[in-house]
């Protein structure tokens, strides 16, 4: 299926995702790539629930977000994809997913994290993972809402910013 | 007491709180959190600190709350997905969303008239009824 939004978000399915981009880009699909959440039934509701009722929601481990994308049902479904964190997108990155780019939408401040930019706080875990993107062959767009300012990461910045740890 | 938090975007809840307070007098046990700059696990987090704590910052007893009303702007965004993952499917609490100024009235006008189960549902019948169509059309 064609992934029209790879997003790293760590506020994972909310209104940004499921009003803004939605609106914008008209998924048929949210799937939600994350480990914890796909384990618990009650969390999976809950995240499912908020989903307008006019698109379908995947709530899925990494392994099995993956294969799901590359499945040969529903290949004309347009999915928005999520991950939490950077690294779990490196990680469908690197089980192989048919992107180019990736949409850095919201990390938040967290103990050991620094500010990259206003939405952007980073640790040195997720700079490496940011690192693994680019050497994939990603481009990596922090843009939090539709019509928002888009700034691109690139490797200069990623280590520029690791000399701040 | 019936205690109650709002949790919205930005300083939405901040105002309500401030404006509540400044209509009707300071009110115990009404608080205000904001999801500005926090991922979904923080928010979280903070709710449940925030149900632990308050109490014994009241010099209150935390048992001697009889219900917690947990008010947000807008269902399906992180506050609300939040208030749900802290508290599950407790029975002394209840979530509601689209909170607004008269909802807030009505939680202090009343919450220590009646029961909790009653005291939600004039809440949210409020927030409704405050929902008016005026005119100027």
């Amino acid at each position: 299926m064609p992934v029209i939004l790879a997003r790293i978000d760590d506020r994972l399915i909310h209104g940004q995702v499921t009003v803004g981009w939605s609106e914008r880009l008209s998924p048929d699909r949210i799937l939600l790539a994350n480990n914890a959440i796909a384990a618990d039934p009650w969390q999976t509701r809950v995240y499912a629930s908020t989903v307008p009722p006019d698109v379908e929601v995947s709530i899925l481990p990494v392994s099995k977000a993956a294969a799901s994308i590359s499945e040969p049902d529903n290949l004309n479904e347009r999915v928005l994809l999520l991950t939490g964190s950077a690294e779990e997108m490196a990680e469908l990155v690197r089980i192989g997913i048919p992107i180019k780019e990736i949409n850095v939408g919201g990390l938040h401040f967290g103990p050991g994290k620094r500010e990259m930019l206003p939405f952007v706080y980073v640790d040195r875990q997720d700079l490496k993972a940011f690192a693994r993107l680019l050497e994939m062959g990603m481009t990596l767009s922090a843009q939090q809402v539709p019509g928002g300012r888009e700034h691109f990461l690139d490797q200069e910045q990623i280590r520029q910013m690791g000399e701040k740890f | 007491m019936i205690r109650a938090l709002v949790i919205t975007h930005g300083g939405i809840g901040q105002e309500l709180v401030r404006v509540t307070e400044m209509i009707l007098g300071p009110v115990p046990g009404l608080a205000s959190m904001s999801n500005s700059g926090k991922s979904a696990v923080d928010i979280t987090e903070q709710i449940k600190q925030w149900q632990a704590d308050v109490p014994e910052l009241d010099g209150g007893d935390p048992s001697s709350v009889e219900g917690t009303l947990i008010l947000i702007d807008d269902y399906g965004g992180s506050c609300s997905t939040s208030a749900q993952l802290a508290f599950g499917q407790d029975p002394g609490i209840a979530i509601i969303s689209g909170v607004n100024l008269a909802m807030l009235l009505g939680f202090v006008t009343w919450r220590d008239s009646g029961d909790f189960e009653e005291l939600v549902a004039k809440v949210v019948q409020k927030g409704r009824e405050a929902i008016i169509l005026v005119g100027g059309r």
